[in-house]
């Protein structure tokens, strides 16, 4: 029988679940805050690491679950002909809407640095600055464009489009790959993981190149009692492109990935039986467990380079405390030989108060090098806090456990804001 | 004579609306801070006709919208269509209720009707304008009233008897449940949507 305090927790959950419910590759978009008049805290841990609620947002492609983006948007869209217009397809356009707003967000990021080799300092304002566009067109369409600029003269761009038959299935033409994977925007502090940084033999391509312009299948569902869920993707892509952003050669990347989570909310959203216990945004224990692989092919001046790699993952949470590792193996084979590299991770979060956040990393780069094998390790702890909701400040301190590198740590003091 | 009073006596006191109940209360959607234009309406359970009112209902086109938005009419009803805006409108229906009618385009100042005659509801658009969208609710009853903001409505004059008591709104909130309107004393009803 329920008693009134189950009432009341219950209303807690979904008053909270629902202020929670505002995309895994993603960045913060201030904008999608500015839809829903919601806190980036509703759907990041810590900007731009996503929770539990912003992964199933963006699984329903950059909408609120359960179809109830209607009721939660705050911002009206601009309608382009009234619903009614379906019932006289094909003699008349389907009609669809557009945000209300531009769909505009601005994310800066600004560091200083300390090299203990040359004991030197640096600041290195802006790092980037980079404004996003991120929304949705009716039930079915939505988008992603990014602009970034980097350093002085670095500027990269990018955009998805996608068709979003449901949550369980989208399409996305656009810029492809598995970002997932490389979680250079779910990290909550300054330096990139290992991972992302692991070329293939020629140089010519890395995970954060990704697979260039391309298609992707992907999708999520949830799982039994809508607690955890599967999500996959499968894609093709140009790999190796040119100044045109052409394909360079007759081969087409190709990769893949798919995950299980167990226990937790809802891969496309959904509250467990229970969850009510667990009301806040950061909390939702959980097992998530994952596999992926890629293949491409590039060339430079030297020949072609033939690379594929895989590896697993896991993302484990526990009230406070977040842990994820990541292994990869990656092969390439170039100039008649064949290269292994193995890399991977291990990193623990720490949720101190909402706004302050331990994480250390440790990180292994096993590369095969023409002379012989590297063995890179490095130990990261840093301290993130959130000062406000779109304003963070980290500082991260890169400890080389090399015995010949010893001296060459790395302090980074960063700080991030957004609107 | 002392029998004509006493008869005429008699039929006021029977016609008068003393003998006549009022349904009121409030309707609230789920999850909606806006509970207007909710229609709350009574179906008879008896097989009766009610004549069509002589008053034309009206409909008007200001600032590229339909106004009202919502418009419930019994079955018979002509509506007058306005336009009151500075350019061309143009009246149509994609729904069967009103025979997919299509009025035409016309100009400020012009106005013209349409008797719909079968119950139903019937989507108002506007080819000019594609956002244009209103609704004209047809029901079998004189009985109906729409929401306010706060879901608050309120029907007068209804005899007393049993009645079906609908709803309906354009994103399909729907409920029907039975109804016993009595003489001389309001009937409250609280109506939750989802």
């Amino acid at each position: 029988m329920k008693t009134e305090k189950d009432k009341v927790a219950r209303c807690l959950t979904a008053i909270i679940l629902l202020s929670l419910m505002l995309p895994a590759w993603l960045p913060a978009v201030p904008s999608f805050a500015r839809k829903y008049k919601t806190s980036c805290v509703t759907c990041h841990y810590a900007f731009p690491k996503l929770n539990a609620f912003g992964r199933a947002f963006l699984n329903n492609g950059y909408r609120i679950p359960g179809g109830k983006e209607a009721r939660m948007r705050k911002e009206k869209p601009i309608k382009m002909g009234a619903d009614a217009y379906k019932k006289l397809w094909p003699r008349a356009l389907w009609p669809t809407d557009i945000p209300g707003a531009t769909p505009l967000s601005v994310h800066a990021v600004g560091r200083v640095h300390y090299f203990e080799a040359g004991k030197n300092s640096s600041f290195e304002i802006p790092h980037q600055l980079e404004t996003i566009f991120a929304g949705t067109f009716d039930q079915h369409f939505s988008f992603f464009a990014e602009v970034k600029f980097l350093n002085q003269n670095n500027v990269d761009y990018e955009f998805k489009f996608q068709y979003d038959f449901n949550s369980k299935f989208h399409l996305k033409m656009g810029t492809a790959g598995l970002e997932e994977v490389v979680p250079l925007d779910r990290r909550i502090a300054p330096l990139k993981y290992n991972l992302s940084g692991i070329q293939n033999r020629s140089g010519t391509w890395d995970l954060t190149k990704g697979a260039g312009g391309g298609i992707e299948l992907w999708g999520a569902g949830n799982g039994p009692h809508k607690s955890g869920g599967f999500t996959f993707a499968l894609g093709l892509g140009n790999g190796q492109i040119n100044r045109n952003n052409l394909d360079t050669n007759n081969h087409k990347d190709f990769y893949g990935r798919f995950t299980y989570k167990f226990g937790g909310v809802g891969e496309a959203g959904g509250i467990p039986p229970g969850w009510h216990s667990n009301v806040n945004y950061y909390t939702d224990n959980s097992l998530r467990l994952g596999g992926f692989f890629y293949s491409g092919s590039a060339s430079d001046s030297l020949g072609r380079d033939n690379f594929h790699l895989f590896g697993a993952d896991l993302d484990a949470w526990w009230y406070r405390i977040n842990l994820f590792a990541e292994l990869m193996w990656f092969n390439s084979d170039y100039g008649n030989i064949d290269w292994q590299t193995r890399a991977g991770f291990i990193e623990t979060n720490i949720l101190v108060f909402p706004w302050l956040f331990l994480r250390t990393r440790y990180e292994q780069t096993d590369m095969d090098s023409q002379d012989a094998r590297s063995l890179d390790r490095f130990l990261l702890p840093s301290v993130v806090a959130l000062v406000r909701a779109n304003v963070k400040g980290s500082v991260e301190y890169k400890l080389p456990l090399n015995h010949q590198s010893e001296n060459d740590g790395h302090f980074v003091f960063q700080f991030d804001f957004a609107f | 004579m002392y029998r004509k009073w006493t008869l005429s006596l008699l039929c006021l006191f029977i016609l008068s609306p003393a003998y006549a109940g009022v349904l009121r209360g409030t309707v609230n959607i789920s999850g909606e801070n806006d509970n207007r234009n909710v229609i709350v309406y009574l179906e008879t359970t008896l097989d009766k006709k009610f004549p069509p009112p002589a008053k034309h209902a009206a409909m008007d086109q200001q600032n590229m919208r339909f106004i009202p938005h919502v418009l419930p009419i019994q079955v018979g009803t002509t509506v007058d269509f306005f336009n009151s805006d500075n350019y061309l409108h143009n009246i149509f229906s994609p729904d069967y209720t009103g025979g997919k009618f299509s009025l035409g385009t016309w100009a400020k100042g012009i106005t013209k009707s349409f008797t719909f005659n079968t119950p139903g509801s019937a989507t108002l658009l506007c080819n000019v304008h594609p956002e244009m969208e209103a609704y004209i609710v047809v029901l079998p009853t004189p009985y109906f009233a729409l929401s306010d903001s706060t879901g608050k409505f309120r029907i007068e004059d209804v005899p007393s008897g049993v009645y079906l008591l609908k709803t309906w709104h354009e994103r399909g909130y729907f409920t029907v449940k039975k109804i016993a309107i009595k003489k001389n004393r309001p009937t409250v009803v609280n109506i939750r949507l989802k």
